[in-house]
């Protein structure tokens, strides 16, 4: 598995990134920032060049599809599946772990994307709004939210929906209030919350793990 | 963002010399707070320790104590089961932190961690001495309904954001730090420091040294009569006006022992040893637990905006120990 | 009218699936990323600008400024308008040195990834020359002078300030900050030119025929040659109701690169570009007779604008219409500030006008000791105060009743801290809203096709109240077409032009045109019909289009059901493969003897804790006399979504500003609260459920802004009913009530 990668490999990988650079100082000198720096730096930079060189391999597995692929370690979780997969269910809604749009599942667990460094997800689990259905079949929760009208706009939903499903799972969802204050990391400013909570009341009482 | 470096490696030796070998790389866990601080520019390490292969996950019954890994998640400490009923402050401080998905990536390493929520720390436009020592304190005569209201300083008046960390203050926690040298352990209370002249430093941990485990004291007669409060804006996913985490032991209506710390007021989570002094040995009344809680304030100053926590700061110390 | 039951959202299934595409969505071949960089002073000008990094880093494309822009062609040549605000003239973007906002877009930079340009940003560096701002709105009035013109002049019904002789007088002042709409999608565009002079722009807005008609009269373009796409709309409130100047940008920086540019605000450039509730300091004077009669009300409000543009909006007018009262004094002035011009939100004006209003009317309930629903019913309007003429509709009356009796009104003790539950100090009050409903032009077109599948467009958008929905059911309603089978498609510039979702009047506009085009089609079928063999009799031929019935996919006589025949058959023997109409549908005469407003009536139970500060909105009760309601599942959603919006408005929205720099101190969702789950508990919304007729053949007269109008007075009246402390300035957060 990627993610038990020996040290040693990913040093030497590093260090032959890191040669490169040393032999370009400006390029490291344009990485620290400050701007007396990016001032002394001049106009001899070749940093189109050498761009190609921070990126990073990486395989995941998405809705069970797995994706062997390449990025700069600064790329988010939430900006790989938007941009470069084309998963445009989990949503930005903030960038900054402000409001649940972004919601996802890692290795089962709901996390936000946005907030996560998609390199550091190597090797695992990843299952989007994309994922949850089977199919044609609508996953128990995605069709409570229909009959409930757990949406207005509809943009906090697959986090909503996401974070729900979790949230069951969890075992939080015991009563309106458990429900309540265990969603309360999914900001819906159209305000369907109520509509939320009875969407999830009801999936809960049917009982079992969804 | 800038582009930076990334590396995981494998054992705790191998972290701990990469943060030695290279001055501007930090180490990562969680992300919650570093990968936010990092889009808004605030701070730019050029190369990322990702330290999550690392075996420090765990929750462990030791002789007196509970040993927590530093890499557990938040919300691992929270739900668990040795934690709920012997740490019953810490999970529900933790639980009321963040939010859930949030728990699911926060590591208590890295809670502790944390960088202060102050708004003039986080637009690098606007003067701050935390993040740019010698701009000034954007906050002291600034927005500053936020802020500290006790062992602030003029160079810096910002608040630690944790939860977590006020009950660990509560508890008597230990924590457990490696590097190069060794293990050293330091009191919870000892980690995080105030301003002073140097807001740069928000706690105790040296370059090179890494947050290995917490060690709790399973003080079971704590474990009875434990609340964390927790004042905000809104019911939930929001940073503490004030909070405050009590454990009282409690024989008859005498108090034994108690154990206090307030959030939401100072640049470390703020032990209230003074009322915790003044409790022991006295009955639980109202008429003692307002005097406890005028103790707590005696130091305590307001900067305008925040001047309601000097009301609110001792109302939530009172309604705590009432409820408790 | 009859509706089918079906009440699921028409686009449910590709929101809950993650395949709905909202604006930054679409997929456009080979799109760069645009990122905007704002000022760091609030005034004064940029002396010089260093792009030359930001040029260098991976990627970039362009750094576009106001020393480089392409052109404008729809823009002042002088650059932005320096002599003062004037009205509906927007910011003008790169158009010159000058700032007038901390934050105010000064770069544009392109790049191939998201990543890179937002990197590239942040090495854009500018020289100003600074001069000295004022956010401080305390100043308005002192140093900073109203803005002049004809609207705010003082409006003036019976005697000036006549409420000064009343025998009982309330005065007060109430203050409502700045409030951002911050809807969850954050705004975004796509533009992408073909050629010099047709572009193609993905675009968040509450009108796609708006947004085509600010782009073209922008780049001087013709109306075939842009095209404006909103299928989805991720919320908007308001925020969306007008092309900003960042959607220009986008579109400049596709021109300069020649190629597609993306650009998504951050959620930080949301409280700065795209408009939010003014600041407004209130006056209330009002005065009544001893047995509640009132006498007079002046009202005055001081609200903010931007340095380059007016803003107003009717927050003072609601006293002059709500209630009758022979006394009536309005002004209403406005300041400016180096802040981004506000723009409507949810319930402009009339939200923060009945702030003060219905917490003045509730202060008056006490002091004449009176029931406050008893006060209002005594000054019940049964006529418009401001000129005599008869509602259309108007079910205000049974709104107030169907609410009182579903809270419990009546057992409630209405003397403040009366009331308790353990440690919790409990307290009930109610605020009404209010909200003139008005109907517009619009157009339809209607197309079904022979397989009996019905098409019904509109160049509309839907941000969220479920406008196909409620389409959807008024064309299956009259064409008796399942709904299953009828879409209705909108988000497009290109079709039957139709109207901006926004001031309630959706509904009652757009409905009206899918009426006429349905009415118009089954007309056309029953045309069709009289000539069909087995209905060729003469009983049919007399036959009027009324004395038809559609139903099920077919076509009837309602005399006789036997005789009826399906769209399908009636197409194929016609070897038609589709049948289509266009309709224009507008306001009828008969409606200018009218007037028509929608009423919400809102009543809260709140908790709050003495010791702590902490409110909890225990339980709200809505009644509203929206007029018919089209689509009760969506339309309770919207009511619940209103209620939501008004807690955050009570309890906790506050914008920031930190008048040393003029710069924002909370934008961002960590620091400006809006509600949580954990803040909001069940919410009953009730209707009267009352067509009118008069002012549309719908019957429904809109109600997404009433509510949340009245509804923070609702909340302050409770918490005064609870704790005895009358919070006069939003919001009313722990340290206000400790």
């Amino acid at each position: 598995m990627a993610q038990q990668k020996s040290c040693s490999e990913n040093e030497s990988l590093h260090y032959a990134r890191r040669k490169f650079f040393k032999q370009s100082t400006l390029l490291t000198a344009l990485a620290l920032t400050p701007p007396s720096l990016i001032k002394a730096a001049g106009d001899n930079l070749d940093e189109k060049a050498s761009a190609l060189f921070e990126k990073q391999s990486l395989e995941i597995e998405v809705n069970g599809k797995k994706h062997q692929l390449s990025v700069e370690p600064r790329v988010t979780l939430l900006d790989l599946l938007r941009e470069q997969l084309h998963l445009t269910g989990s949503k930005k809604g903030c960038d900054y772990g402000q409001c649940g749009a972004c919601t996802v599942h890692i290795n089962g667990k709901r996390v936000l994307s946005c907030m996560s460094l998609a390199i550091m997800q190597d090797g695992k689990k990843i299952t989007t709004i994309e994922g949850l259905a089977k199919g044609d079949e609508l996953h128990p929760m995605q069709q409570a939210f229909i009959k409930h009208d757990g949406f207005q706009c509809g943009y906090c939903t697959p986090g909503q929906i996401m974070s729900a499903v979790a949230c069951i799972n969890e075992g939080h969802a015991n009563n309106e209030d458990d429900i309540r204050q265990n969603m309360s990391g999914n900001i819906c400013r159209c305000g369907a919350y109520p509509n939320i909570v009875d969407a999830i009341m009801e999936v809960k009482q049917k009982g079992g793990t969804i | 963002m800038i582009n930076f470096d990334y590396i995981k490696p494998a054992t705790q030796k191998a972290a701990i010399d990469a943060l030695n070998k290279d001055a501007t790389s930090q180490f990562i866990a969680g992300g919650t707070n570093l990968v936010d601080l990092m889009k808004r520019g605030v701070v730019s390490p050029q190369k990322l320790i990702d330290i999550n292969n690392l075996p420090l996950k765990s929750i462990e019954q030791q002789k007196g104590f509970i040993r927590i890994g530093a890499l557990t998640l938040n919300s691992d400490v929270a739900e668990h089961e040795l934690i709920r009923k012997k740490l019953p402050l810490l999970s529900q401080a933790l639980k009321a932190g963040a939010s859930p998905q949030l728990r699911n990536m926060a590591t208590v390493g890295g809670n502790m961690m944390q960088r202060t929520r102050c708004p003039y720390f986080y637009d690098t436009t606007m003067p701050c001495n935390k993040r740019q020592p010698g701009t000034g304190c954007g906050a002291l005569k600034g927005y500053n309904r936020m802020h500290a209201i006790l062992g602030a300083s003029d160079k810096c008046i910002a608040v630690h954001p944790s939860d977590m960390c006020v009950a660990l203050t509560a508890l008597d926690a230990t924590v457990v730090i490696s590097s190069r040298k060794g293990d050293r352990r330091i009191p919870f209370a000892d980690f995080h420091r105030l301003p002073g002249t140097t807001p740069e430093k928000d706690n105790n941990l040296q370059r090179g040294e890494m947050i290995t485990a917490i060690e709790v004291p399973d003080n079971n007669e704590f474990s009875k009569k434990a609340l964390y409060i927790k004042i905000r804006d809104r019911a939930s996913y929001a940073f503490a006006l004030i909070s405050v985490a009590a454990a009282l032991d409690i024989k008859g209506n005498t108090i034994q022992n108690a154990r206090l710390a307030m959030g939401g007021v100072a640049h470390k989570p703020w032990r209230l040893t003074g009322a915790e002094n003044f409790l022991k040995g006295k009955t639980a009344s109202l008429e003692n637990f307002n005097q406890a809680a005028a103790i707590s304030m005696k130091d305590a100053k307001g900067y305008g905006y925040n001047n309601f926590k000097l009301k609110l700061a001792p109302n939530t110390i009172v309604q705590t120990l009432k409820t408790v | 009218m009859g509706y089918f039951d079906d009440d699921d959202r028409v686009n449910g299934k590709a929101i809950v699936t993650g395949k709905a595409k909202f604006i930054a969505e679409h997929e456009v071949a080979n799109v760069t990323h645009g990122v905007i960089v704002g000022s760091t002073i609030a005034k004064g000008s940029i002396t010089a600008m260093d792009t030359k990094t930001a040029e260098r880093a991976p990627g970039v494309l362009a750094v576009i400024t106001h020393l480089n822009s392409p052109t404008v062609p729809g823009y002042d040549a002088g650059g932005n308008p320096v002599k003062g605000p004037t009205g509906g003239k927007g910011f003008q973007v790169f158009n010159g040195p000058a700032i007038y906002f901390n934050g105010q877009p000064i770069a544009l930079v392109v790049a191939d990834t998201f990543e890179r340009a937002t990197y590239a940003a942040s090495l854009v560096k500018s020289q100003y020359q600074k001069n000295e701002h004022t956010t401080n709105f305390d100043e308005a009035g002192k140093s900073v002078v109203a803005l002049e013109d004809a609207r705010y002049k003082d409006n003036i019904r019976g005697e000036v300030d006549g409420y000064k002789n009343a025998p009982v007088k309330i005065e007060a002042e109430y203050v409502v900050p700045i409030e951002v709409h911050n809807p969850m999608e954050l705004h975004a565009t796509i533009a992408l030119w073909e050629g010099d002079d047709k572009v193609i722009v993905y675009e968040k807005t509450q009108g796609v025929k708006s947004s085509q008609r600010s782009i073209m009269n922008a780049f001087k373009l013709k109306e075939e040659n842009v095209r404006v796409y909103a299928p989805f709309v991720g919320g908007g409130f308001g925020s969306a109701l007008r092309t900003w100047p960042h959607a220009i940008a986008a579109l400049i920086g596709a021109k300069k690169t020649g190629k597609p540019v993306k650009l998504v605000l951050s959620r930080d450039q949301m409280f700065t570009m795209v408009g939010y509730r003014p600041f407004t300091k209130q006056k209330i004077g009002i005065g009544a007779t001893a047995d509640g009669k009132l006498l007079g009300i002046t009202h005055e409000a001081d609200s903010i604008t931007s340095m380059y543009e007016v803003f107003n909006e009717r927050s003072v007018d609601v006293s002059r219409f709500l209630y009758a009262c022979p006394n009536v004094t309005t002004r209403y002035h406005v300041y400016p500030f180096n802040v981004s011009t506000p723009t409507w939100m949810r319930g402009p004006g009339e939200a923060t006008g009945t702030f003060a209003l219905e917490s003045a009317l509730d202060e008056l309930s006490y002091a004449l000791n009176l029931d406050p629903i008893e006060l209002r019913l005594r000054n019940y309007a049964e006529t418009d105060p401001q000129n005599g003429k008869p509602y259309s509709s108007k079910f205000l009356k049974e709104a107030y009743q169907l609410g009182a009796d579903k809270i419990g009104w009546k057992n409630r003790d209405s003397k403040p801290l009366s009331m308790k539950e353990g440690e919790w100090m409990v307290g009930y009050g109610m605020g009404t809203g209010v909200f003139g409903a008005g109907r517009g032009t619009a157009k339809a077109l209607a197309r079904i096709f022979a397989d009996g599948t019905l098409l019904v467009q509109s160049a509309v958008s839907d941000s969220g109240p479920g406008t196909a929905t409620a389409m959807t059911k008024i064309a299956s309603g009259i064409m008796g077409i399942p709904g299953n089978k009828v879409t209705f498609e909108l988000g497009d510039s290109s079709l039957p032009p139709g109207p901006t979702q926004g001031g309630s009047t959706t509904t009652s506009t757009l409905g009206s045109a899918v009426y006429d085009v349905s009415m118009a089609l089954k007309n056309k079928l029953v045309e069709l019909a009289k000539e069909n063999s087995i209905f060729h009799t003469t009983e049919i031929h007399s036959a009027k289009a009324e004395d038809f019935v559609l139903e099920n996919g077919n076509i009837m006589l309602a005399s006789n059901r036997n005789k009826k025949i399906s769209y399908t058959d009636l197409l194929k023997q016609n070897n038609l493969n589709q049948l289509e109409v266009t309709e224009e549908s507008k306001g009828n005469e008969e409606m200018k003897k009218y007037v028509a407003y929608s009423y919400a009536v809102h009543f809260v139970k709140v908790l709050v804790h003495p010791a702590t500060g902490v409110v909890k909105i225990n339980r709200v009760v809505t009644a509203t006399d929206g007029g018919k309601i089209i689509s009760p599942k969506t339309a309770e959603s919207q009511m619940i979504g209103g209620v939501v919006g008004g807690i955050g408005m009570a309890l906790m929205e506050e914008g920031v500003i930190d008048n040393r720099y003029g710069r924002w101190v909370n934008n961002n969702f960590a620091d400006y609260h809006v509600p949580v789950h954990a803040d909001v508990p069940h919410i009953e919304a009730l209707f009267v459920n009352k067509p009118d007729l008069i002012l549309n053949p719908t019957g429904a007269k809109g109600i997404g802004e009433v509510a949340l109008i009245g509804f923070a007075a609702a909340v302050a009246n409770a918490i005064y009913h609870a704790t005895g402390k009358r919070i006069r300035e939003l919001p009313i957060t722990p340290d206000k009530l400790i």
